[in-house]
């Protein structure tokens, strides 16, 4: 569903070919750095990239509203409500209190973007440190963090969110912490996964053997091992926080006026929907896309760090090399 | 001389990978005869088993097509027959078992339920029927208490025994070739001898042709009456396996032998022999002989044309140009020709 | 078997009593506490120590705790601040009307999903693939409420052909199929957004098991390609994605709660968003200990059915799919 955080895709497990025999690996001609071979398989995602264009668009758009648009978004005119797209410079027309649509949907980027990323950042660290102190120390510590985490995946997101906005009050500062708060759990679980499988690795054996610290090993290891997924999870967490924010202040939860989000502007503007229905399609189409672009980016991060994507087996492709080989050849 | 059972002939197949068609086997051509063993004996990545899942034509499934060349199989090309087809064949008068007999299972279904599904589907034989030859197939590889083992899932038992339950899969319609792709080598050493023991008693019971694939010359030598070698998708080397034993001639066979410990024409040495390099990549041979980065007796010549086969022997041929003044043979079926795509 | 019950049961109820505490704990976090809220503005100091005394509020919270958790668990979820009615009674029904819309919508998306998804993965990049695919990637990305407005624009305002909100028009309370016609549109906006998921997930797990060796070892044996899919690989299949539906439902009850508030359906999820207006507490608190309690249930039954379908599953073993 996608009113809450996204549930990952389940296959951060570490790549193995299908048939090994069958797989010629390529050469190792030109050593590149990860970063290097996962950007350039990346940009040749035309999906991804133009997530990526699109996402930096909107954020760069956002970022500069004051230059973009001379209008407040905050600013009530009773005496220009509801004007038509275009007239007296108002880009997508006012609302029905005279507010500039297209100024709101700027100043809203904001605040989704800012959501969006904070979650997925704070997020990211809490899952982590979780993760990796229940990997590192087992035992008990490790039982009571899990158990801990089966009780957050237990109880629906938007329900602990809507209680805490509601007794502590609808704050920015709130709703990230508590977004964030509940949507650790997926770089807990993946951390944890992926500490618990490098200690049963060879070589963490083999170094402890030859006398360095497996600890140092496998925190080395886990940083190179778990970037990729975690990246992907946090990409994914964006998206969520996104349409999470918008959900919790279209139930009047979230954001509130002044301040203005996609969220809200869609919550006004259901009273409004046999007046002006567009209204309810700008801010939607904002958060569609935004969270779209958004996925897309992490989907593109995931395939291209997944060597089992590489071998795409296209039957119609496979029978056209046949045909010209034959051909080729009489 | 015995009757032709599988002729193989200038075999070529292909995957695509991530950068671009890659071929996996190079104009391969074997012939099997009835109740004889041949062994393909090569490294890992030389296209052995894709050699295998070309004759069973499972290679549509794993993402590679056969580009060329000819499967007779009594008289029928197998290249040429659809899927539909092909159904009726396999696991009836061609069977294959697999290399890891642990994942060759189906987790879900008893071990009795894998073998009776062969029955049914190709001797339409009633539930009853088929459950009682498969706990007698139980028993005819060697697993005690068969009704009791016919029960139990895949994961109740050891890879040893997994393994004779596979054998048992591919025996229940007593096939008249059987592919076997290297069956002991996820096995513990103990079983991997008991295995072929089997493998070998049973052959001689149900007279049935063996394709042993293999990267073990030693399992080779016990086993075989015929042997190939191959490189990097192609066939370098094949004759009987005296013929390959006692008059080695293409430097990579000579190689693999003395890398044998303990083999008599190996290193005099106290080291283990070691051929020097790796095996290409199939996306990148050289040019010329595919064996000449890593051969010790390369001439010019090896490195810019590829060598034919030279008949040395009465069944034994190489692929090497140090055996030039030697006949060339040449296989007709498929169109053969250029290596370049 | 019973073994592996009862540490299973068990666990159950310890996260059971963690999401117990972690309610009370939230709702006595509240600055002020709850008493504050509690109160009707403009009493008097005096009225409302007497009102908090006789709701218990004046003993130490661990006391609270624990009578508020015994009642709970005598079936009395307590009363409601504003007019003292039993809680039961508001709830109840809402619970039901949920009950109605989640499984209608979550039986149509199961039914288009699965068998979608395994045909998609025989035919992997064809066109019925690639409209999954789109069609996963909308899901994902679109609010859903946002969808319910659009649909409600579109099919109630311009069109005027199905009901705008609401469980049934105002005559025909309780008709079974005026019930169905208010479902509609609520139910595609909860199916969207779970066809997105399952029919994903139904892909990708019936991909990664036709790649395994038993599939292969099934073809070498001639077994005809259909049964492959549907003797060897669905079952093989079908038991992940099981767990992961299990898994997911407190996403599905959350996601209730948007449609519902979208088209004033009178379920739980709407119930808990106006509650948590009104600051009810004891209504959230119930609310969300029954969700837990469906949840945890259901992630059980979701447990017990991959040991039923997957016999690689040791009974009294540890549980099927620890993180």
């Amino acid at each position: 569903m996608s009113n809450t955080n996204m549930p990952t895709a389940p296959n951060a497990e570490p790549a193995k070919y299908p048939n090994s025999e069958n797989t010629s690996l390529p050469p190792a001609t030109k050593t590149k750095g990860p970063w290097m071979v996962l950007w350039s398989k990346f940009s040749r995602n035309p999906y991804a990239m133009t997530g990526l264009v699109v996402l930096l668009i909107f954020i760069i758009g956002s970022l500069s509203a004051k230059l973009i648009t001379p209008f407040d978004p905050a600013h009530v005119d009773l005496m220009i409500t509801n004007l038509k797209p275009g007239t007296d410079g108002h880009v997508l027309g006012t609302d029905e209190v005279g507010r500039d649509i297209f100024a709101r949907l700027l100043y809203s980027g904001q605040v989704s973007l800012l959501i969006g990323f904070s979650v997925a950042a704070i997020s990211v660290i809490i899952g982590s440190l979780v993760g990796a102190i229940s990997g590192f120390f087992g035992g008990w510590i490790d039982t009571i963090f899990m158990r801990f985490v089966d009780v957050m995946s237990s109880i629906p997101t938007l329900f602990l969110n809507i209680l805490v906005m509601a007794i502590f009050g609808t704050k920015i500062s709130y709703m990230i912490l508590m977004l964030a708060f509940t949507s650790w759990m997926s770089v807990a679980r993946l951390v944890r996964g992926t500490y618990l499988q490098l200690r049963e690795m060879q070589y963490v054996e083999a170094a402890k053997a030859i006398g360095v610290s497996k600890t140092g090993i496998i925190f080395r290891h886990l940083l190179r091992n778990a970037t990729f997924p975690i990246i992907v999870n946090a990409t994914l967490m964006v998206g969520g926080a996104i349409l999470a924010e918008s959900g919790l202040s279209y139930l009047g939860l979230g954001i509130q006026a002044p301040a203005t989000s996609w969220g809200l502007m869609l919550s006004n503007s259901q009273e409004f929907m046999l007046i002006d229905p567009m209204q309810a399609v700008y801010p939607g189409l904002c958060i569609f896309i935004v969270v779209l672009a958004v996925n897309f980016i992490g989907d593109g991060i995931r395939d291209a760090m997944d060597p089992r994507q590489k071998q795409m087996k296209s039957r119609r492709r496979l029978d056209k090399w046949r045909k010209n080989y034959s051909k080729s050849e009489i | 001389m015995a009757q032709k059972l599988l002729e193989v002939r200038n075999l070529t197949t292909g995957f695509m990978t991530e950068k671009g068609f890659v071929k996996a086997t190079d104009r391969i051509s074997i012939n099997i005869e009835k109740g004889q063993t041949l062994c393909l004996v090569g490294e890992s990545g030389s296209g052995k088993s894709v050699t295998s899942l070309s004759i069973m034509r499972l290679i549509d499934y794993a993402g590679g097509t056969i580009l060329d060349g000819k499967i007779e199989f009594k008289g029928d090309d197998l290249a040429a027959k659809k899927q539909d087809q092909m159904k009726n064949i396999r696991g009836n008068k061609i069977a294959m078992i697999f290399q890891d007999p642990m994942s060759a299972l189906n987790p879900v279904f008893t071990v009795g339920e894998q073998i009776a599904e062969s029955l049914r589907l190709h001797q339409n034989k009633s539930g009853d029927e088929a459950w009682k030859e498969a706990i007698d197939l139980l028993k005819l590889v060697g697993i005690p208490a068969a009704e009791m083992r016919a029960k139990q899932y895949p994961h109740e038992m050891s890879g040893g025994m997994c393994q004779r339950v596979v054998i048992a899969i591919a025996l229940a319609c007593k096939p008249e070739l059987l592919i076997a792709d290297e069956p002991t080598t996820a096995l513990d050493v103990t079983i991997q001898a008991q295995i072929l023991e089997l493998l070998m008693r049973l052959k001689e019971e149900l007279g049935m042709a063996i394709l042993l694939i293999t990267h073990d010359m030693g399992v080779a030598a016990e086993v075989a009456d015929h042997i190939a070698v191959m490189y990097a998708g192609a066939i370098v080397e094949q004759g009987t396996v005296e013929e390959i034993f006692t008059n080695p001639s293409h430097p990579y066979t000579i190689g693999l032998l003395k890398s044998i410990p303990g083999f008599e024409g190996g290193s005099s040495e106290k080291e283990l022999y070691t051929i020097k390099g790796t095996i290409p990549g199939l996306g990148n041979l050289p040019q010329g002989c595919r064996f000449n980065p890593r051969c010790p007796h390369v001439m010019d010549k090896c490195r810019q044309v590829e060598p034919g086969d030279f008949k040395i022997g009465n069944e034994h041929t190489t692929k090497c140009w140090l055996f030039e003044d030697k006949p060339e043979v040449t296989v007709s079926g498929g169109t053969g020709g250029n290596t370049n795509v | 078997m019973t073994e592996y019950l009862i540490r299973r049961f068990l666990q159950s109820v310890l996260v059971l009593f963690l999401i117990s505490l972690v309610a009370f704990g939230l709702i006595h976090a509240a600055p002020g506490g709850p008493t504050q809220m509690m109160m009707a503005p403009g009493i008097s100091p005096e009225t409302a120590k007497i009102q908090a005394h006789n709701m218990g509020l004046d003993k130490p919270l661990p006391a609270q705790y624990g009578i508020w958790l015994t009642n709970m668990l005598k079936g009395d979820l307590g009363h409601t601040f504003k007019n003292n009615k039993p809680v039961g009674d508001v709830l109840w029904p809402t619970v039901g009307n949920t009950i109605k819309l989640m499984s209608f919508a979550w039986v149509i998306s199961l039914l288009i999903a699965i068998p979608w998804g395994i045909y998609n993965s025989t035919r992997e990049y064809g066109l019925s693939d690639q409209t999954a695919s789109f069609v996963s990637y909308v899901g994902f990305a679109m609010p859903a409420f946002w969808f319910g407005i659009i649909l409600q624009v579109f099919f109630s305002l311009k069109l005027d052909w199905l009901p705008l909100s609401d469980m049934y028009d105002m005559d025909k309370q309780g008709n079974f199929l005026n019930l169905l016609f208010h479902l509609i549109l609520p139910c595609s906006v909860l199916v969207l957004g779970m066809l997105a998921a399952y029919t994903k997930y139904a892909r990708s797990s019936m991909l990664e098991v036709l790649e395994q060796d038993y599939i292969r070892t099934a073809r070498a044996k001639g077994v005809p390609e259909r049964k492959v899919i549907f003797r060897h690989a669905l079952r093989n299949a079908l038991i992940p994605v099981i767990t992961i539906i299990g898994m997911d439902l407190p996403i599905l009850v959350g996601g209730a709660t948007l449609t519902e508030s979208v088209f004033n359906w009178p379920g739980m999820g709407r119930l808990f968003v106006d509650m948590a207006r009104q600051r009810e507490y004891s209504v959230l608190m119930a609310i969300t200990l029954i969700t837990a309690v469906v949840v945890v249930a259901g992630n059980l039954i979701a447990d017990i059915l991959y040991k039923i379908v997957d016999p690689r599953v040791k009974l009294g073993g540890k549980g099927g799919r620890s993180a």
